[in-house]
């Protein structure tokens, strides 16, 4: 069963049993503690592609679509899905009615313009989908209209998600840098202490779409008078906090703590399957990963299984998969994956050598703050030097990789991980200008229809095509799929797991 | 005396300006960039240099360091990138936990290791010292962050004695704060009591032999008036210097611990503004936590005439 068969089913599931336990068992009242890997490095989530601000901001701020269950864009300040034109130019959005921000007022069409307009201009996802834009204006006081320069089929899914967000606040808090959160979700924002806790209060004039609660979409219930969200960088400290009932919810645990959190009476392990990909960036700019013959037989040299048993263990936290998303995801495709998981030093060797590799040392960043990221260099650079290169393994924080992967002269693979996002064309390796700079003409039209069109269909076909020219030119080297590990109290109702958790229709049972 | 206090001064004044030209250079030197971490792993370069430029960081070194040293001689540490608020406010939010902490360690460190370096030194040879060595041997061996990780799997996971990790819930009192610090205080008090069992044990094997210390015997007085009155007092100068260092480490944030129990203190502060790059934060706190340490030691060597009378500056 795939991960998002099993998402779908479980939400059912839960959705089912929420439903008939709203009526019944969700009590409003209490108090949540969530530890977090750390403090968001901002309140704003438009000022940021961190998860972490996401799943926070997205209790206070809302957008005009999200998420709804098999990752469909639905809803949420928008009052049904855009018309778009039929040369796919123009959207136009309607606006539900009397949604109301934290401050009272009532949100209009001018609110939703300023707001697209300041994402459009500071937002690192808006400047993606700025280019592309000719004009957002106010057709009327309750609807939007967004003309573009061409086709670009993004927008949709940029406009639903929750980090470099789209949010919607009043014009006159519209700007750059914000300095009063007033937004229209479940919660609000009441004070930030940082490295101790960010307090959000349920707001009690929310005003909720109608209908059942749909993942991120749907009706929305703030059950919780408060919600609290706890700095807490060191993993232990969050798996101790959760097995001594300090955290109702903690975030992002080593996989190693999965045996102490089963069998608990009070907590209980919560396993998102299928998170995310960890993967290998390769340097096409500059070095010898220039070469594509030699990115192809690094990508041959590797044995992802063992780096993926290396990193995570135990086989429910992963899965060797070449495919760029999992069986589930209408982007699944097969197509390119023969090169996959191979490990084969003699044929690497051979390849290499063919390519002209002539022994230059090729440096790998990594990262300890990520550890699984470290464990899988750690393998991979083992099986490389089977096959005969030259490798330097450069370890360092996250801040110096981070840094260092922008300067194409300081090295030729880095390791990062991203979560499965829902719109394929946010990835990152697809942009021209990310560390990587993958930047072919064959890449720069296939994406260029795989923007241009909308039929999903038709994407799905192309992004197969995308997938394929990724295993022929190398600009990356996906490890495999991973599983992420949370832990909640089971006192805790409602709570659906996710890439970015949510305490709305969650509830307190005592 | 006062002249002595006036030139230790004008001399914290030129460490000062070196800890914070050092810290300025070391902050930019090493890797990595705040604007990159803020803006997330998603980020353009061009997204990272507009932020760059808007954060002043892209201005020449000379000007940045020019700005820096203007500001720091009107007592403006500069703002902090993440946290968005002046490094004095974070740093002085970050007070109280520290404080208490140094407060509560030094004490627990102090009922430890000051009798049972006495003791030690009293029976020397004896089990009881064999005994204290290996724990004061053991307790500067141990790790902080595992004795820490063990206390809070016994006393707060399994017992429920204490909480796991933080610095209380939104409105919690003043006494609910302190109890967030019992298991660190506690953590940090026996390792640090330690070296002060060996320093006090130390220091009153060299007196206990002097003359005066026979001569007391001789006279006749009680045993606890040689060793406390005549012994301890003489041999408390090293013990001093010991404990002003360990609450100058303290009040300098305990980072390990800090990180380990979730406590927002300055250690804490130091460790993330280290991770995010927050260059202001990791400047203005290396400049308060040098002026602390030059600050301790200050208040210790006056102690010293206080606890020695021949001591005179």
């Amino acid at each position: 069963m795939n991960a998002l068969v099993r998402l779908s089913l479980a939400g059912l599931l839960m959705a089912g049993t929420a439903a008939g336990a709203a009526a019944a068992d969700m009590k409003r009242g209490g108090s949540v503690n969530v530890a977090t890997i750390g403090e968001p490095p901002t309140l704003d989530p438009s000022a940021s592609t961190a998860d972490v601000v996401g799943m926070i901001a997205q209790h206070y701020f809302e957008t005009l679509y999200t998420f709804g269950r098999d990752w469909k864009v639905v809803p949420l300040l928008a009052a049904e899905a855009p018309r778009i034109s039929a040369d796919g130019k123009e959207y136009v959005i309607p606006l539900r009615s009397g949604v109301k921000f934290h401050d009272g007022s009532v949100m209009t069409a001018a609110d939703a313009v300023a707001s697209l307009q300041r994402w459009l201009q500071n937002a690192v996802r808006g400047k993606q989908a700025a280019p592309f834009v000719a004009e957002v204006a106010a057709s009327d006081p309750q609807t939007v209209r967004i003309a573009l320069k061409e086709p670009y089929a993004p927008l949709l899914g940029l406009l639903a998600l929750p980090t470099s967000a789209a949010v919607i606040m009043p014009a006159a808090k519209a700007t750059p840098q914000i300095t009063d959160i007033v937004g229209t979700g479940p919660y609000r924002f009441k004070e930030r202490q940082p490295d101790r806790y960010i307090l959000l209060t349920r707001f009690e004039d929310y005003t909720a779409r109608s209908g059942e609660p749909d993942f991120f979409g749907g009706r929305r219930t703030p059950y919780l008078d408060e919600v609290r969200f706890v700095p807490a960088p060191n993993a232990n400290t969050r798996v101790e906090g959760a097995l001594g009932g300090q955290y109702h919810y903690a975030d992002s645990l080593p996989v190693e703590a999965f045996p102490s959190l089963s069998g608990q009476a009070k907590v209980e392990p919560v396993v998102l399957e299928r998170f995310g990909w960890p993967v290998m960036y390769f340097n096409t700019k500059e070095g010898a990963l220039t070469n594509q013959g030699v990115r192809q037989a690094v990508l041959a040299s590797l044995n992802f299984s063992d780096m993926l048993e290396a990193a995570f263990g135990d086989r429910k936290f992963f899965e060797p998969d070449g495919a760029l998303y999992p069986k589930g995801f209408v982007w699944h495709a097969t197509a390119g994956t023969e090169a996959y998981d191979k490990g084969d030093a003699g044929k690497a060797k051979a390849m290499a050598k063919a390519a002209g590799y002539d022994g230059r040392p090729i440096r790998i960043l990594t990262s300890m703050q990520y550890e699984f990221h470290h464990k899988m260099a750690v393998v991979a650079a083992e099986y490389m030097k089977q096959a005969g290169f030259t490798v330097d393994l450069q370890v360092s924080d996250w801040a110096t990789l981070t840094q260092r992967r922008g300067e194409p002269g300081l090295w030729e693979i880095y390791f990062t991980h991203s979560p499965f996002l829902p719109e394929p064309a946010l990835n990152s390796f697809l942009s021209n200008s990310a560390p990587g700079w993958w930047a072919t003409p064959e890449k720069d039209r296939l994406v260029g229809a795989f923007n241009a069109t909308g039929d999903t269909a038709k994407r799905a076909e192309i992004w197969a095509e995308i997938q394929k020219l990724a295993y022929e030119q190398v600009p990356i080297a996906k490890v495999g799929n991973f599983s992420s590990l949370g832990a909640r109290s089971k006192n805790l109702t409602g709570f659906q797991p996710s890439p970015w958790p949510f305490f709305w229709d969650v509830a307190l049972q005592n | 005396m006062q002249t002595y206090i006036l030139k230790r001064i004008l001399g914290m004044a030129v460490v000062m300006l070196i800890v914070a030209t050092i810290s300025f250079v070391i902050v930019r030197v090493v890797p990595g960039d705040p604007a990159a971490i803020m803006l997330g792993p998603d980020a353009s370069p061009a997204d990272i240099a507009d932020l760059r430029a808007r954060l002043g960081l892209e201005r020449p070194l000379p000007a940045q360091y020019a700005i820096f040293m203007g500001d720091l001689l009107t007592g403006d540490l500069g703002r902090s990138i993440f946290l968005d608020r002046p490094v004095v406010q974070a740093l002085a939010e970050r007070a109280e936990p520290t404080i208490c902490l140094t407060v509560m360690a030094t004490l627990v460190a102090l009922l430890i290791g000051i009798p049972a370096g006495i003791v030690s030194a009293v029976r020397r040879g004896s089990a009881v010292d064999q005994a204290t060595l290996g724990l004061a041997m053991l307790g500067a061996s141990i790790p902080s962050f595992w004795l820490g990780l063990l206390f809070i799997q016994f006393f707060a996971v399994r017992l429920g004695w204490f909480p796991v990790a933080g610095y209380g819930d939104p409105g919690a009192g003043f006494l609910e704060r302190l109890r967030h610090l019992v298991l660190p205080a506690l953590v940090l008090g026996l390792l640090s009591s330690a070296l002060i069992t060996r320093f006090t044990r130390a220091s009153m094997l060299d007196v206990l032999g002097d003359d005066y210390v026979r001569t007391g015997r001789a006279k006749g007085l009680d045993e606890w008036t040689v060793i406390m009155k005549h012994a301890f007092r003489n041999a408390l100068i090293p013990v001093l210097t010991v404990i002003g260092l360990t609450v100058a480490v303290l009040l300098g944030g305990a980072i390990v611990t800090e990180t380990v129990f979730g406590l927002p203190g300055v250690g804490n502060l130091v460790v993330q503004a280290v991770l995010r790059r927050d260059y202001p934060v990791i400047q203005g706190t290396l400049i308060v936590v040098a002026a602390v340490y030059v600050l301790v030691n200050l208040t210790i060597d006056l102690l010293y005439t206080v606890v020695d009378p021949r001591v005179r500056y």
